[in-house]
């Protein structure tokens, strides 16, 4: 049996998958990433590669395809190729009747709009700016001091939407912890948030061209509160995918890397 | 491929405005003029003592200054040559040719004459002000020809004392278009499938010729130029795609290089100015005089966005996809600065037009002046090429 591995070092986490021949799912990490990109992808591979009776090394794997902001430093990779491509693939192989993806990753926000064979149609990203990114999220559970997944779920208690005007992270923590100290209801503010973050979504999606069967991917995917603002903006159900979406981006390089090392997608 | 021969050279004339070559031309007793915009004639500020210095600010980090008079939501590249203006940086220069074209770098200019920056060094210094036309009709190119008249040739003949008669002209038409032969000829090398030389080699060679005296740049594009006649290409060729690079000003080469270090052959260049347009020959008609040849050919040659009558419009995509064919590009990637007035819409259009009219797979890129956080950029130029590439094997190209 012949193993094809996919790793894409993200700026925050960083995510492997291996897959069979026939395109299974045999191993998967997610890791918060390392300062040092290659030091990232040796321990995600090495976690995914212990999950396999039959591999010991990432020279046993058949093809490995690097993807992420640290694609280029993955060293046992035989290629690399961009998250916008394999997040494309990953979320067509799970899913292909998937048109369209908002990725929300560590550091940026794309729309993909994706062809029927899983390649790139078009695509849109947001300009240097972690406004609305997995960074984001980070800098305001931290005004709420919360753990990442109880602040995802706030905002669906909500009985009201407290608008928050400031898109930069370093300006709307501080708007966030205006309105904590004004007495304003958690929940209330944290929806004003995931509004915010959906409307900024709606934008990358249509830019990219986006219409219907949408899904969601990257770690931010996880939300359920922005999933549900996001719901709400674009006035349409996002395609719940079957894999996690944090990993979408491993699986479109394992996948990138199973056509690659011989075996038909 | 070989290194080229003359690549550091040109490397190290691009990191500073004033470089060995304009260094030996000023110890001549040549005047160096500054400008920064396609509608001040390179060949008029070529006559006979005197040179053509295209404005940059390479290695610019910081604008805060500049920032303070002209306000963060102005093009990087105004505030980028203001701000070296008061580090000093264009203190050689014996006068700044500027152009209400561009708002924004007009502004820029102004602050030249208001913080009366350069006269400490030359209290000859002066900034003159040409008004170019937004149409091309005859009446524009004439009042096109007075402007440059008044505000260029009169200015120079009467503080320097340049010759501006019809021969010193003629003379300067010459020598203009040898250099435009050249690098036309130069850049002609990229049409080939399998070139021999790139896209950032070729950013290099039209930008040392803009930004050094055509008199002492012209020997080493003439050897490059049979350098290249010669030189090897790799056994096959090392890019994935082809594109057209269009846009706005840009003066990084660096910019060049990171698309194509991402896979795609920055086949032809099409800028605010540059090679394309910008190196075509002035041809002087039959009973027309030097000037008004002059006048004619950068109103007919221009493809400035700021002109919006209906042809022009519409000519600028005909010329792009003309581009496209003639460089077989497989897509084209139209870059535009932040808070450029005139490519903030045409970038959108342009997109729209190329994609669903002419079928040009196309991609536009908001940048700043110098890019130092390129992550970004490098995702989405890689995920361009893959897009570009995939296209191509799914038509069995």
């Amino acid at each position: 049996m012949k193993y094809f591995g996919g790793c894409d070092v993200g700026s925050t986490y960083t995510k492997a998958v291996i897959l069979d021949e026939n395109g299974g799912i045999v191993a998967s990490t997610i890791m918060r990433s390392k300062i040092n990109a290659e030091q990232s992808s040796r321990l995600a591979m090495s976690d995914c590669i212990s999950q396999v009776e039959a591999l010991s090394s990432p020279d046993d794997l058949a093809y490995i395809v690097g993807t992420g902001y640290g694609r280029n430093r993955v060293p046992f990779a035989q290629e690399n190729v961009s998250e916008i491509s394999c997040h494309a693939m990953g979320v067509h192989v799970t899913d292909p009747t998937v048109q369209a993806i908002i990725d929300i990753g560590g550091q940026d926000i794309k729309g993909i709009a994706v062809a029927p064979d899983g390649t790139v149609k078009n695509f849109a990203m947001n300009d240097k700016c972690a406004a609305g990114t997995g960074r984001f999220y980070e800098a305001m559970a931290r005004s709420f001091e919360m753990s990442l997944e109880e602040f995802s779920s706030l905002s669906l208690k909500a009985k009201n939407v407290i608008p928050i005007t400031a898109q930069c992270t370093v300006f709307a923590e501080s708007e966030v912890i205006a309105l904590v100290g004004e007495g304003k209801a958690p929940e209330e503010i944290a929806a004003g948030i995931q509004m915010a973050v959906a409307k900024r979504c709606f934008v990358m999606a249509k830019k990219a061209g986006a219409i219907n069967h949408i899904t969601l991917s990257g770690g931010c995917a996880k939300n359920e509160g922005l999933k549900k603002a996001i719901e709400k903006v674009l006035k349409i159900k996002v395609v719940e995918l079957k894999t996690d979406p944090q990993l979408m981006g491993a699986l479109g390089a394992a996948a990138f890397a199973r056509r690659k090392g011989g075996a038909a997608l | 491929m070989k290194d080229l021969k003359h690549r550091v050279l040109f490397e190290h004339l691009l990191s500073d405005v004033k470089n060995e070559l304009v260094t030996q031309a000023l110890d001549e007793g040549k005047k160096a003029l500054g400008y920064s915009c396609y509608f001040v004639p390179e060949v008029l500020m070529n006559l006979d003592g005197c040179f053509s210095v295209r404005l940059r600010a390479p290695g610019i980090a910081d604008t805060s200054i500049a920032t303070y008079y002209m306000s963060e939501k102005t093009c990087m590249y105004s505030r980028s040559i203001l701000e070296r203006a008061i580090e000093g940086g264009y203190n050689f220069c014996s006068a700044l040719l500027s152009t209400e074209t561009c708002g924004m770098m007009h502004r820029a200019h102004e602050h030249f004459e208001m913080l009366g920056l350069v006269k400490d060094e030359n209290e000859r210094f002066f900034v003159s002000h040409i008004d170019a036309p937004f149409v091309t009709k005859d009446y524009a190119v004439q009042h096109y020809e007075r402007q440059l008249k008044k505000h260029m040739l009169d200015r120079l003949h009467d503080v320097y004392g340049v010759d501006v008669s019809e021969e010193a002209l003629r003379r300067a038409i010459e020598k203009h278009n040898e250099l435009c032969r050249v690098v036309t000829e130069i850049g002609a090398f990229r049409k080939q499938q399998n070139p021999p030389l790139t896209g950032y080699e070729f950013h290099l060679i039209e930008l040392v010729s803009e930004c050094c005296p055509h008199e002492l740049i012209l020997p080493y594009l003439k050897e490059t130029l049979e350098e290249l006649k010669t030189r090897k290409a790799d056994a096959s060729p090392w890019y994935r795609v082809r594109v057209v690079l269009a846009g706005g000003e840009n003066d990084d080469p660096d910019f060049t290089k990171l698309i194509e270090d991402c896979g795609a052959f920055v086949v032809a260049d099409r800028y605010c100015f540059g090679s394309l347009p910008g190196r075509e020959e002035i041809k002087i008609r039959d009973g027309e005089t030097a000037l008004s040849a002059i006048a004619r050919h950068y109103i007919e040659t221009n493809e400035c966005p700021r002109f919006m009558n209906p042809e022009k419009v519409h000519g600028r995509k005909q010329y792009l996809k003309q581009l496209a064919k003639d460089y077989h590009a497989d897509g084209l990637i139209v870059q535009q600065m932040k808070f450029c007035e005139y490519w903030e819409y045409e970038r959108m259009y342009c997109q729209h037009v190329m994609e669903s009219e002419y079928g040009l797979p196309c991609m536009g890129i908001e940048k700043e002046y110098i890019n130092t956080s390129t992550g970004q950029l490098r995702t989405r130029f890689q995920a361009f090429v893959e897009a570009l590439e995939m296209k191509k094997l799914q038509q069995g190209v």
